[in-house]
């Protein structure tokens, strides 16, 4: 790889990204929108979250969901 | 369960053992994994890392070497007196398991599991720490901690959340049941750091070097290079260079500078000396046979009278004078002396490994004999008495580890940040605020958090770059002789390539650009410890080697301790050798003493019994190289290492019949019988354990390789590495860019016992297919092969391709919060009704199972802000739609939605992973295991293939001419085994080396055959499928392990009749990906002239490519003169349609001309006249624009044109 092509990290420098001034990120976050059902990566709890809600987990806090597979038909052609 | 259970059995046979790994698979072992071999495969990677941060490790080392920096306040300018001395340490390093941040409050769980990194695209990392202590003057230390960000943590070290964890526990946190670490997680990627062939520690190497006579005047060819090893694994080497006069320099470089000085001057400097004592150290002593070898005492003498006119005489005044000299370059406080100067010299530069903290005067003085005994072998060398020692034999070199590499950074960047960074820190308060001195309480109070903070301590983000891009940032350069390519990605395409990686030895990067084949060639000294197979053909041949399977490496020195007093105690005199012809016994570097040529045979093989014994203290793993005394061969000595970073290999010692480990240094001087016949008796003292143990993993796959041309077996040692095959269990966990997956794996009937031994049924790689050998159709000329249409739908070679699409709306923003957030997944208000046309969900992303094609909509966002009540709004009413751009029909499998880890931040990033089908098409690539590899070239009906008399049909055909001119036996032998093993229901042990001319192969299975009803030779009666009749050939019929290779006609077919074009030629863009061309080279051009097939050529060079229609003037003859009129009464879109000369018209001026023909005007209102004389031609653009460009340097093309 390049010097060029890398890019540093972004996510978390952690503790030390600025403390942004929202006590209770819950209050704040009453998300809109039609709500969808998401399953969870590790414990796989399913949950309904709106758009701007936070992406973790409702019980075990984890970080990343699933889209729960389509309840719509799905139908290929048969080849 | 309460009752014990019995340990996981780690035994395996070549057997099938179905149901003993159903059961492995039902019921993960709860104690430890089942395959020991693939766990110490990788472990050179996780002990050397656990070596870095272990308690008294790597880092602790690398502390005591860095020691104490000083500084002083006040002005620059002004000598040191009455300045206050800040002295600074590091006290100890910690680094942390990978936990959430406290700014998460939403859960209990604080683990970072790697699964998760890998899913979530970040980097498995863990916090960084550092103690640090200070003092101002003669004050008491004041302790205080820093931060120093987060570093990578390798998988399964002991700094990972998966050290030691059971196959079960495993399983439970998303890994691989058979997960081995000793990889990074770098950016969702795993990363390894490769292992790098170095030049043997602390062994003096005679060097004939024909480029040392560039480095300066008088400079030889000769020289003798010793790369000294620190404790903590980073490495100086010295030099010594040989003169034409006779001279000797010490050479060595310091950040990447280099320099020189007198060899006598570091002499000198070590210890209080004297010219006698080191012409005897030299020569011997008086009366001795070496005294009349005049060659040697003339060059001695030369060395100590050159010396003379630098007038230091005493250990004293010779430091200071070093001191004075390096004082600079050392980065030594002013108040230092220059002796003590010259001491820091001699302890950071002049041989390491011989001590390198707190140097004491008995290690100065192994410094001294050492330098004495690298002289001498100089003068050995360039009098011709001993030969020079090959940097390119395994003999010479030793193992980089990845973990020490990574350590090493890690004390350069500490040195770095409490050297250098915190200077000029420190340097830029005192100039702005002079009033604090080091001792004031303003001071004591900034340093710890105002001036560290301002020093640049994130480490952990200096070693991510490292890992992610494998570029060394290095003001030292680390001794090495690469800044970049030290990491590559651990691909998963399938589990052999994967192991692949952690086996795999490069000789640098450096030595890819020599011009000379040299470092490239299979020396006999890699017996056993590189394999002579495993190496890809191509540029990195030869360079880029793998460890032969049974080859370990050591990660810590081994205890030997006891040696130096044995070796004392076997007759080795510790004086000066002032033996007759002394022999020298070292360690590690370490002269121990001197003995007679013939007692060191007899300690060789005396401490040789005793470590094979065990007895006496000697470790097992201890090297001892016994050089015997020759003419012109190596310099005579027993040179013993017990350091780390060797490789070594178990062999049988005879005299015990035990296991001994032997070295790639001390082998060429053992006669170690390959098979138990060979052994010479009276002479051979070992045999191997058994002639397979020179392969890699993967040489020891392909069956029946001894039966197979060499090459083959380097081909196949590749394609192993490219089939298509399992790369996991854990594959919902993965979010690779592209994994390739086979669909219907199968066990091979026929393998080696190493194949349970790793663990390959784990990770399927092909399919056991019916293979006849025969030219039935034509479709299988010149390595195609045909499939069975049935068999190719029963699902052979059924694959599926796995790609992760990441899609980040917050690229390149600094914080994912949602008070950053510009952009949101989703709909803008309205346009909700469009996505259930689009076929993607109300919050913007895909159903997951739908099937996509080119062009439909994979996930939609629109551009937000937050709002005064901190609820996202739409900016500006627009939606974007993310499209999927792939020809090929695709299913969403998995769309994944990616938090932070504060577990605060809302949805900026998602991952999509799509599945895309690939049964075998034609033109899709399969492979045997031995290197035959070839095309599908039609998948055949079922009833037009041929048949047996049993009514057995070939799932593959492939044609005869494979065979003769690649001699690849195996095949043969393998299909004959598989043929029997599939009869009677037989696993078929392959091991190469098995059978010989008495016992043959074909015997064996072919018995086996005939007991089962078929033919001896393998050979059957077939009837043709189409018409019935029995062929008049007998056909040779068995079953074949067939692998399906990545190479798919799917991702290169390319096809075009027109496309994109590059503007400035009009000619087809190159590349698949635009839809671009394929050149038609001078090559192919030929072809077609040769075939006579003009019009083809022209189609393709010129109307597929820039055919161009042009005006031009045929009276001038030149297309750059043309140019279109203009006419206020003419058509506005279509123009005059007149196109004139300008260049033979004629100008008019005033009102009207002469009137001779047609005014047209040229636009710029000037009017014209004559010039009428133009035509269309059809020419390939380049021409014009070569036109243009011979014009703009003044040359002018005239072109004739006639009438066709
Ligand atoms: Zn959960």
């Amino acid at each position: 790889m390049s010097r060029e092509t890398y890019e540093a990290p972004n996510t978390g420098s952690g503790s030390r990204a600025p403390a942004l001034g929202r006590g209770n990120a819950e209050s704040a976050l009453g998300g809109e929108g039609p709500a969808t059902q998401y399953k969870c990566g590790d414990c796989n709890a399913q949950m309904k979250l709106k758009r701007g809600d936070p992406i973790r987990c409702l019980d075990c806090g984890h970080r990343v969901l699933y889209k729960e597979r389509t309840k719509r038909m799905v139908q290929f052609e048969a080849r | 369960m309460s009752s014990k259970r019995k340990p996981t059995n780690t035994k395996w046979s070549h057997e099938f053992d179905t149901l003993r790994r159903e059961n492995l698979f039902k019921n993960p072992p709860q104690d430890h994994s089942a395959y020991p071999l693939l766990v110490q495969a990788i472990s050179p990677h996780i002990e050397s890392f656990n070596e870095v941060f272990r308690e008294g490790g790597l880092v602790t080392k690398a502390i005591r070497d860095i020691g104490t920096k000083y500084y002083l306040d006040g002005d620059e300018r002004t000598g040191p007196a009455g300045k206050n001395v800040l002295s600074i340490r590091v006290k100890d390093v910690v680094v942390q398991k990978a936990m959430l941040p406290p700014s998460n409050k939403f859960t209990t769980k604080r683990h970072i599991f790697p699964a998760e990194c890998r899913e979530r695209h970040v980097t498995y990392r863990g916090r960084m720490e550092a103690n640090l202590q200070y003092k101002v003057n003669n004050g008491d230390w004041h302790s205080f901690t820093r931060d120093l960000g987060q570093i990578p943590i390798m998988l399964m070290s002991n700094k990972c959340h998966l050290e030691k964890n059971s196959p079960d526990l495993l399983v439970q946190r998303h890994e691989e049941a058979e997960e081995l670490g000793g990889f990074f997680v770098v950016n969702g990627i795993e990363k390894i750091i490769r292992l790098l062939i170095v030049n043997r520690r602390n062994f003096p190497m005679g060097i004939l070097r024909p480029s040392f006579k560039g480095r300066g005047a008088a400079f030889t060819q000769y020289g003798i290079l010793i790369r000294s090893v620190r404790p903590d694994e980073t490495s100086q080497t010295n030099v010594i260079h040989y003169l034409e006069d006779g001279n000797c320099t010490f050479r060595f470089s310091w950040r990447k500078n280099e320099y020189l000085i007198p060899v006598m001057m570091i002499l000198k400097a070590l210890v209080d000396t004297n010219d006698r004592a080191i012409f005897e150290g030299l020569v011997g002593l008086p009366g001795s046979k070496a005294t009349k070898n005049s060659f040697l005492t003339d060059r001695v003498e030369l060395l100590l009278r050159s010396y003379k006119h630098y007038g230091l005489y005493t250990k004293r005044k010779t430091r200071a004078f070093l001191g004075k000299k390096f004082r600079i370059q050392l980065g030594v406080p002013d108040t230092m002396s220059n002796y003590d100067c010259g001491t820091e010299f001699l302890r950071k530069i002049v041989l390491v490994h011989l001590g390198n903290v707190d140097v004491t005067e008995a290690q100065d003085n192994d410094k001294f004999k050492m330098l004495l005994f690298m002289i001498s072998k100089l003068y050995a060398l360039v009098g011709g008495d001993c030969c020079g020692d090959n940097p390119d034999a395994v003999q010479n070199q030793e193992i980089l580890l990845g973990g020490f590499l990574y350590g090493m950074i890690l004390k350069e960047r500490l040195e770095d940040w409490l050297g250098t960074n915190l200077r000029l820190v420190l340097r830029d308060y005192l100039r702005k605020t002079p009033g604090n001195n080091f001792a004031t309480q303003e001071f004591a109070k900034q340093l710890p958090v105002r001036l560290m903070g301002r020093t640049n301590e994130n480490i952990g983000q200096a070693l991510e770059y490292f890992m992610s891009t494998g570029n060394l940032v290095s003001p030292t350069g680390l001794d090495l002789q690469q800044v970049s390519g030290f990491t590559v990605v651990a691909e998963k395409i399938n589990f052999l390539r994967f192991i692949s990686h952690f086996r795999m030895v490069h000789r640098g990067s450096f030595f890819a650009q020599l011009k000379t084949t040299t470092v490239r060639k299979l020396l006999p000294e890699s017996w056993g410890f590189l394999c002579p197979v495993h190496t890809p053909d191509g540029s990195p041949c030869g360079l880029l080697n793998h460890l032969s399977h049974k080859c370990k490496i050591m990660t810590k020195s081994v205890n030997a301790s006891a040696v130096p007093q044995l070796v004392v105690d076997l007759g080795v005199v510790t004086g000066s050798s002032d033996i007759d012809e002394a022999v020298i016994v070292t360690l590690d570097g370490k002269v121990l003493g001197w003995c007679t040529p013939k007692q060191s045979l007899l300690i060789a093989d005396t401490l040789r019994y005793w470590k094979v014994e065990g007895s006496h203290n000697v470790p097992k793993e201890l090297e001892i190289c016994y050089v015997p005394r020759s003419q012109g061969g190596q310099y005579p000595g027993i040179y013993m290492s017990s350091s780390p970073s060797r490789m070594i290999r178990p062999v049988k010692y005879l005299a015990l019949d035990k296991e001994d480990f032997v070295g790639p240094q001390e082998q060429p001087f053992m006669s170690i019988a390959v098979i138990e016949p060979e052994i010479v008796s009276g002479e051979s003292t070992h045999v191997e354990f058994d002639p397979t143990n020179i392969l890699s993993i993967l040489a020891n796959m392909t069956p029946f390789s001894d039966f197979n041309q060499s090459p083959r077996n380097m081909y196949q040692c590749q394609m192993g590495k490219q089939s298509m095959g399992t790369p996991g269990t854990a594959t919902r966990y993965r979010s690779d860019n592209k994994t390739y997956r086979l669909q219907t794996g199968q066990t091979p009937i026929v393998r080696a016992p190493l194949h349970n031994d790793y663990g390959f049924d784990n990770f399927p790689n092909g399919m056991n297919a019916v293979v006849a050998v025969i030219s039935y159709t034509g479709y299988d000329m010149d390595d195609a092969m045909i499939i069975n249409k049935s068999a190719h739908e029963r699902g052979f070679g059924h694959g599926t391709i796995y790609k992760t699409k990441k899609i980040d709306l917050s690229e390149g923003q600094r914080s994912r919060s949602i008070t950053y957030m510009k952009k949101a997944f989703g709909f803008a208000p309205g346009d909700e009704a469009k996505g259930r046309q689009g076929g993607i969900d109300e919050d913007g992303l895909p159903f997951v199972g739908r099937l996509v094609q080119d062009g439909d909509i994979l996930c939609c966002w629109h551009t937000v802000y937050v709002d005064a009540s901190g609820a996202l709004k739409n900016r500006d009413g627009v939606t974007h739609y993310e499209k999927y751009k792939d020809g090929e029909t695709a299913f969403i499998e998995e769309v994944r939605l990616i938090g932070g880890e504060n577990g605060s931040d809302p949805l900026s990033m998602i991952s999509i992973k799509l599945r895309v089908p690939r049964s075998p098409v034609i033109g899709d690539k399969f492979s045997s295991r031995h290197g035959q590899k070839g095309v599908a070239s039609q998948k055949w009906p079922m009833i037009d293939m041929p048949f047996s008399e049993s009514g057995m049909q070939p799932d593959v055909i492939i044609n005869p001419h494979a065979f003769p001119s690649r001699m690849t036996i195996g095949m043969f032998v393998e299909s004959l085994a598989g043929k029997a093993g599939a009869l009677h229901g037989l696993a078929q042990d392959s091991t190469p080396f098995r059978f010989d001319e008495e016992n043959t192969a074909g015997d064996y299975f072919g018995h086996q055959l005939m007991k089962a009803g078929y033919n001896y030779y393998g050979n059957e009666p077939m009837y043709s499928g189409i018409t019935g009749e029995e062929l008049h050939a007998d056909i040779y019929v068995g079953l074949v392990y067939y692998q399906r290779l990545r190479h798919m006609v799917n991702d290169k077919f390319q096809v075009r009749t027109t496309g994109p074009i590059t503007k400035l030629t009009g000619q087809p863009i190159k590349g698949r990906k635009g839809g671009g061309g394929i050149r038609v080279g001078e090559m192919e051009r030929d072809s077609l002239l040769a075939h006579g097939t003009a019009f083809l050529l022209q189609d393709r060079l010129l109307n597929c490519s820039d055919y161009q229609k042009s005006w031009i003037c045929k009276s001038c003859g030149t297309f750059i003169s043309t140019q279109p009129t203009v006419s206020a009464y003419a058509n506005r879109r279509k123009g005059t349609g007149k196109v004139r000369c300008r260049q033979c018209a004629r100008k008019i001026e005033g009102a009207l001309g002469s009137g001779t023909g047609e005014t047209w005007d040229d636009g710029h209102g000037q009017r014209w006249v004559g010039g009428e004389d133009t035509t269309i031609v059809a020419v390939p653009g380049v021409l014009k624009y070569l036109d243009v460009e011979l014009a703009a340097m003044g040359i002018k093309l005239k072109y004739n044109v006639g009438t066709a």
